[in-house]
């Protein structure tokens, strides 16, 4: 023990570091595997969910409205199920009876609630001065000119026709709901376990919110499942390539495998131990084990490649490792702790998952720090290394490339420093290019099944985007009943609208069918005696329960649902202000009116993710700069470090805005990645200028750094670049994560090497003097 | 109403083995020739929230033949219904709507609708027709004190019913069902209904139902006051000129 603190640092912990992976290697190793054990056991309790409303802050005002929503009136995440064929109408007698078989089947699901389809509704007649309220098709065999007046009715009633049928009369629409928004997967896939069987030889659609989001987890999760295994590929290949070593390359994904491990183990024990739906996987987590993974094999890769370099150097592997050691344990413990401090930030999100996601991504790092500053150099003693092969005798071809590079920086570094500032200047206008766009159709590729089915629905349908408003008053004051329906017609004055519905629609119907079917009387009654008779006649004619999903049972709480398009992020925002616009103007002050439904709590979510992402970068560039000028005791370095992320971040975000990136609640998480990362390099570039100052001749100081650790900054970067295989992926944020990741690589680690570089070496004398 | 409802349960004596024949002495028990009550029924939903509607009930002929008048809720008050049942023909049914100042006649063909919003829907108001199900018998249990039958109701295809089964507790002394058990096409229990009489003259009269529909979370309670059978109820009564007016109790 004595004879390694000496040999290698004075400083305690360092050194009781060293002394614990190089002269306890078995002790340290079953220790690490033993903790990463049991924080990783936690994965049995790791849960992936998708529901959007669950990446919402509680006190969201569409959050709240939306829950008492369905809390008055069930869960309003349906799934809508279209079936017919193109070219043929609908109204024929085999497809009426397999509309009836599919209703029967899916009313026996398990997951099932309710659903509503021309099997299930009613019609209201008058018939030879009766009221009848009887089922529109009361049994499953109709002959055709049955559903001749059926159609005939429909034709009538617009408003009903255009929740079950299509607009060309080709194919007929059943919404099926949930008895609950949680567990969608196993709705969704009930529900189609149901239906594909018995529509065989028709083509069908399935789709709305509860279908995508039963959908997605999975669809996601095999997506970047069987895209990461190609992207571990690539970055084996390439490790192995610049390594030379199959040892050396599994040591630095064992670092990347338990670090991801206890990562996920902890979600799910910090799950299990608050049950807080933060700490839920959902869509916005997904690049957590992308970015774990960079960090780890940036740690590892570090760590393997110095130690090559070292032991080519000073040919015994105890003293190459503990000089690694002594060299790497402050930087990777700086880039870790400043890479969790730019995380931390995220807890300060106003979107739940993020909150869960900073801290949990903690967990990671810190864990990967601690086995590749302890695990990793005790694995790496235990190894017999033949210190003739080519891994350790000759270079690799990046630290070629490295040796090139730093010349031309160093050479020029006023050219290379102006030439990053321009191409940062050039991104800076790019940024008030960027459009924000949470359009979940824009989430999928065209040709991919939600995404057809969704332009389907658009094309053929009412749409999938629901609005819903909930008007608290009487709902049997002729007056509310009114504003409602003034409402409703503001609100199909949009050309995406295509339909609403609530109970002043009903007791229009009601009204007409009793004052003996006459259209003059589709209309709310004058006075609220006579809205009451009506219910009261369709009580004993039908069932009141045929209006819980748009009144409550009070009669205090009405609810118009109505049906769009796909709107953009902008359209939504205008739209709302509009609808909220005529409230104020023209409603009964005394009726609370809320707007809420996707469209509304996309909008909410936009907001959201611009603010997420602005308090993310700002604090994290703040916390990083603190952090950084504190353990490099000068503010200077602090800013130093800071500049090639802001530089990445800022180049970044342009770039979105010229090739027309729109920033989502997924990308948005991107600035996370570039300032995760990229903080790794510039600290590891200032560690080893620092450590260097000291020793080396200040002419040669800056090209000596740039070989120590440019090697292993670009051997991380080029390695990761097997990210690229996420932009084959079918979900379209996933291409970006993708993409960006490559880019935020590319951008960071050249940005070290020569906008920091190329600043470090013209303020070097400034530099120099004070650490000497 | 309490006729209207006692239908939908059984109606006679019991002395033999198998279900079958079980339910056709329940079917054949004596019933009174005319009935009035006042009718109190109560609502009560998931969260506690209630509705009460109270409504005067005459009917006569086995409930052939039924007129209600509405006291309560007040925003209900005066509406009144008549409804008259036809073996060959759909039931005839009349409301007046005194805002409207005018008699519809209605029609529901959907026997699992609700029956005024309470958990009794007309098909649970309805006589069972016994070539429309198959009865079974099974073990006999005590229930509230009570010795009973178990009878096991399996509705038929043709019965369209909106339940797969039902199980009723019978008293074997009076051969009323005090307790049923309907479970819904999933085979899953859907409603819980228990049954109170007492003896009027030589009836059984039923003067009190308590449903739960156990998936909604909603309860029924109706309550028959001021029951009165056989009190020779005029059978032009039956007619929509008197659902105008309301009679003095």
């Amino acid at each position: 023990m004595t004879k390694i603190k000496s040999k290698f640092s004075q400083n305690p912990i360092r050194s009781w570091c060293i002394h614990q992976s190089l002269d306890y290697p078995w002790r340290t190793i079953i220790i690490s595997l033993l903790v990463t054990l049991l924080v990783g056991s936690g994965v049995k309790f790791f849960l992936i969910d998708d529901d959007m409303m669950k990446i919402l802050p509680k006190n969201l005002e569409s959050r709240i409205s939306w829950e008492a929503i369905q809390d008055e009136f069930g869960s309003t995440e349906v799934i809508f199920i279209a079936f017919g064929n193109e070219g043929e109408s609908i109204f024929n007698p085999e497809a009426i009876a397999t509309l009836w078989d599919l209703t029967e089947a899916l009313e026996t699901g398990k997951q099932i609630e309710e659903l509503n389809s021309i099997a299930t509704a009613t019609r209201m007649d008058n018939l030879d001065g009766f009221m009848e309220v009887d089922d529109l098709q009361p049994e499953r065999n109709l002959s055709q000119e049955e559903i001749n007046d059926l159609k005939e009715y429909l034709d009538k009633n617009t408003v009903v026709k255009k929740r079950f049928v299509s607009e060309d009369d080709q194919y007929f629409l059943i919404t099926v709901q949930p008895y609950n928004s949680e567990g969608l997967n196993l709705f969704r896939d009930e529900l189609v376990a149901i239906a594909d069987p018995i529509l065989a030889g028709y083509e069908v659609h399935y789709g709305g919110q509860a279908y995508v989001t039963g959908t997605m987890p999975a669809m996601i999760r095999d997506d970047v499942q069987d895209l990461m295994k190609v992207g571990i590929l690539i970055m084996v290949m390439v490790l192995l390539l610049n390594l030379r070593s199959v040892p050396g390359v599994a040591m630095v994904f064992m670092v990347i495998g338990l670090s991801l491990f206890a990562m996920i183990g902890a979600m799910g024990w910090i799950y299990q131990l608050t049950g807080s739906d933060r700490f839920l996987f959902t869509l916005a987590n997904t690049s957590m084990p992308i970015i774990l993974l960079t960090i780890a094999n940036s740690d590892g890769v570090h760590v393997v490649s110095k130690f090559f370099r070292e032991l080519r150097a000073k040919h015994e592997v105890r003293l190459a490792l503990g000089s690694t050691m002594d060299s790497l344990l402050v930087p990777i413990f700086l880039t870790s702790v400043t890479t969790i401090a730019a995380f931390a930030t995220m807890t300060l999100s106003p979107l739940e998952p993020l909150f869960g996601y900073g801290i949990t991504i903690g967990i990671g790092i810190a864990w990967a720090w601690f086995l590749s500053s302890l695990m990793l150099p005790a694995v790496i003693s235990l190894k017999k290394w033949n210190l003739k092969s080519k891994a350790i005798t000759e270079l690799s071809i990046f630290e070629k490339v490295i040796n090139k590079l730093g010349k031309i920086v160093l050479t020029h570094p006023k050219y290379v420093f102006s030439a990053g500032a321009i191409i940062v200047l050039i991104g800076l206008f790019g940024i008030s290019k960027v459009v924000v766009d949470v359009n979940m159709s824009k989430f999928f590729k065209p040709g991919t099944e939600i995404r057809d089915t969704m332009d389907f629905m658009d094309e053929k349908m009412a749409g999938t985007v629901d609005i819903r408003v909930r008007v608290m008053g009487d709902m049997k004051n002729p007056q509310t009943l009114s504003s409602m329906r003034t409402l409703q017609k503001k609100m199909e004055e949009n050309e995406k609208v295509t339909t609403s519905f609530s109970i002043a629609n009903v007791v229009e119907q009601m009204h007409r069918t009793v004052m003996d079917d006459n259209p003059k009387y589709e209309t709310i009654p004058d006075n609220r005696e006579k809205v009451n008779n009506l219910f009261t006649v369709y009580s004993m004619s039908g069932d009141l329960d045929d209006f819980s999903s748009i009144v409550d049972y009070d009669y205090k709480t009405g609810l118009i649902t109505a049906f769009s398009k796909v709107m953009s992020t902008d359209e939504i925002f205008a739209y709302v202000e509009k609808m909220n616009g005529h409230v104020k103007t023209t409603m009964d002050r005394n009726l609370i009116v809320d707007f809420t439904g996707m469209i509304v709590i996309l909008r909410d979510l936009v907001i959201m993710i611009v603010r997420s992402s602005a308090i993310s970068i700002i604090f994290s560039l703040i916390v990083i700069g603190i952090i950084a000028s504190i353990f490099f005791k000068r503010i200077l370095w602090g800013m130093l470090a800071v500049i090639p992320l802001t530089s990445a971040v800022i180049i970044n975000f342009g770039f979105m805005g010229y090739f027309g990136i729109e920033l989502s609640h997924i990308t948005a998480i991107l600035s996370s990645i570039i300032i995760g990362v990229g903080v790794d390099f510039a600290v590891h570039y200032i560690a080893q200028f620092r450590r260097l100052s000291r020793i080396i001749d200040a002419n040669k100081l800056s090209r000596e750094v740039v070989d120590d650790v440019g090697y292993p900054i670009i051997l991380d970067a080029a390695s990761n670049m097997g990210f690229g295989a996420l932009l084959l992926s079918a979900f379209v944020p996933i291409q970006y994560i993708g993409g960006l990741t490559v880019f935020a690589m590319v951008s960071t680690s050249i940005g070290t090497l020569t906008v920091l570089s190329a600043l470090a070496e013209l303020l070097k004398q400034r530099l120099i003097e004070r650490n000497v | 109403m309490k006729k209207f409802i006692f239908f939908s349960i059984f109606g006679s004596m019991v002395f033999a083995q198998t279900g079958l024949e079980i339910a056709k002495m329940v079917d054949e028990r004596p019933t009174p020739k005319d009935m009035f009550s006042k009718t109190k029924m109560i609502l009560t939903n998931s969260k506690g929230q209630s509705r009460t509607n109270v409504m005067i009930s005459k009917s006569m002929d086995g409930n052939k033949k039924q007129i209600i008048w509405f006291l309560e809720p007040k925003d209900d008050k005066g509406v009144s219904f008549l409804k008259i049942e036809h073996s060959d023909q759909d039931d005839e049914m009349r409301m007046w709507l005194p805002a409207f100042k005018k008699i519809r006649r209605i029609s529901s063909k959907r026997r699992g609708d609700s029956f005024m919003s309470s958990d009794l829907s007309y098909e649970d108001l309805s006589s069972r027709d016994l070539t429309k199900n198959e009865y079974s018998r099974i073990d006999d249990e005590m229930f509230d004190g009570k010795d009973c039958y178990v009878l096991k109701v399996t509705p038929k295809k043709e019965a369209k019913s909106s339940y797969s089964k039902h199980l009723s507790w019978i008293e074997k002394s009076s051969l009323m069902a005090v307790k049923e058990e309907s479970y819904d096409k999933r085979g899953e229990l859907k409603k819980n209904k228990a049954y109170t009489y007492k003896k009027l003259k030589e009836y059984f009269v039923m003067e009190r139902i308590f449903v739960e529909d156990i998936q909604k979370n909603h309860t029924t309670e109706v309550t028959f006051l001021d029951l009165q059978v056989d009190t020779g109820i005029d059978y032009n009564l039956f007619h929509e000129k008197n659902l105008k007016r309301i009679p003095k109790m």
